[in-house]
């Protein structure tokens, strides 16, 4: 095989041409897992719709019938419908940081990228928190207002008995409460361990990237 | 913390970029995909790092676990190499003067090289790189005779293309 034997000889002879990279473009590889990070959060925020929108379905009949009686499923559908634009933009963006950190090779753009999808996290976030919990102090601000009507429907459609009203509106807002605040617990829990654990490294190349920069 | 590890990660990395540039331009055609290919290797490389514990030379495993990310790349993507910028790779013969024949031969060798799938492709870097059977074996992790086996198997295969 003498052309295969030729070839090594110029193989070995051709390594001056090859491209050489210095110390700084090959670290400044290592950094480029930020854009891995920044696609997870993309993932996530696809993940989370995807749950919130199971969980909705697995919302008992009669819950539903109760709205509608009450005559706020009409509004609940429409404030649906404006949280899942919303949440649309937000997988949008958190998709645009993606792509445009997965692209800039120079430090300072990657820099300001990683500061660009911080931020988006952090009104994901708000958004999300002050979403559910204005959504539940409007919903029993409603009920506080109709207390005649909350109860005559709660009678009808899930059977309750042998309960004064007051009694019941009273333990019913109780329950409302800590059922509310556990859940804004649990949402802000759930951002804290996921998004918390990601932004932290990405702030940890952000920094890495600052003395690269100086 | 592992400042250090970094740090003598990327100087080990810089000494031996050859190896890399080297299965890139095998596995790439154009700058753009040399680049990607070896920011992935390089990212591969620094993931497995940890688990380098020197019991073998930093280029013999930087040639494994490189070679395994062009492969499983290639593999993923399904992209056909073609040699479309063949002629842009030059053969500029430096110290023996090759006549144009030689230069030819050399030109059809390499583009038959680059059309060898992607493992035949490790096979015969490793070759061109002036490995022996035994070292060959070892990065690519299948036996000594097999490999002999398949480095015969190939040259038939790229004596068939050349002289068909």
């Amino acid at each position: 095989m003498d052309e295969l034997e030729l070839l090594k000889k110029q193989w070995q002879s051709r390594e001056q041409d090859l491209p050489h990279l210095s110390f700084n473009d090959i670290y400044k590889m290592l950094l480029k897992r930020s854009s891995s990070i920044v696609k997870w959060i993309f993932y996530i925020s696809i993940a989370e719709i995807i749950f919130w929108t199971i969980l909705s379905f697995l919302v008992p009949e009669s819950n539903t019938k109760f709205n509608n009686d009450i005559g706020i499923n009409n509004t609940l559908i429409v404030v649906n419908i404006l949280n899942y634009s919303v949440f649309g933009v937000f997988i949008y963006l958190f998709y645009k940081n993606y792509r445009k950190i997965s692209i800039t090779d120079s430090v300072k753009e990657l820099m300001q990228n990683i500061l660009r999808a911080r931020k988006t996290v952090k009104y994901f976030v708000i958004y999300n928190v002050t979403a559910t919990a204005l959504l539940l102090i409007c919903v029993n601000f409603y009920y506080y207002l109709n207390q005649d009507i909350v109860f005559k429907y709660m009678v009808e459609d899930f059977g309750l008995s042998n309960v004064t009203q007051e009694r019941f509106m009273s333990m019913f807002f109780l329950s409302q409460i800590l059922i509310g605040t556990v859940l804004i617990v649990l949402i802000l829990l759930f951002y804290r361990i996921i998004y918390g654990i990601l932004m932290k490294r990405l702030y940890k190349n952000y920094k890495e990237l600052e003395k690269i920069e100086l | 913390m592992n400042k250090e590890l970094e740090h003598s990660f990327v100087t080990q990395i810089e000494e031996n970029q050859n190896i890399v540039h080297k299965i890139c331009r095998l596995y790439t055609n154009d700058s753009e995909a040399h680049n990607d290919l070896f920011q992935e290797i390089t990212i591969q490389l620094w993931r497995a790092y940890p688990k380098f514990r020197g019991d073998s030379k930093f280029s013999t495993w930087m040639y494994r676990v490189a070679l395994n990310t062009a492969i499983t790349l290639y593999r993923k993507s399904k992209r056909t190499i073609k040699t479309q910028d063949f002629e842009g790779v030059s053969f500029k013969i430096s110290s023996e003067p090759y006549d144009d024949t030689t230069e030819q031969q050399l030109k059809l060798m390499y583009r038959a090289v680059k059309d060898l799938n992607d493992i035949d492709k490790a096979l015969v870097f490793l070759y061109l790189e002036d490995k022996n059977y035994k070292e060959i074996s070892e990065t690519l992790g299948i036996s000594e005779v097999n490999a002999r086996v398949k480095m015969n198997r190939i040259k038939g295969k790229l004596k068939n293309i050349l002289n068909p």
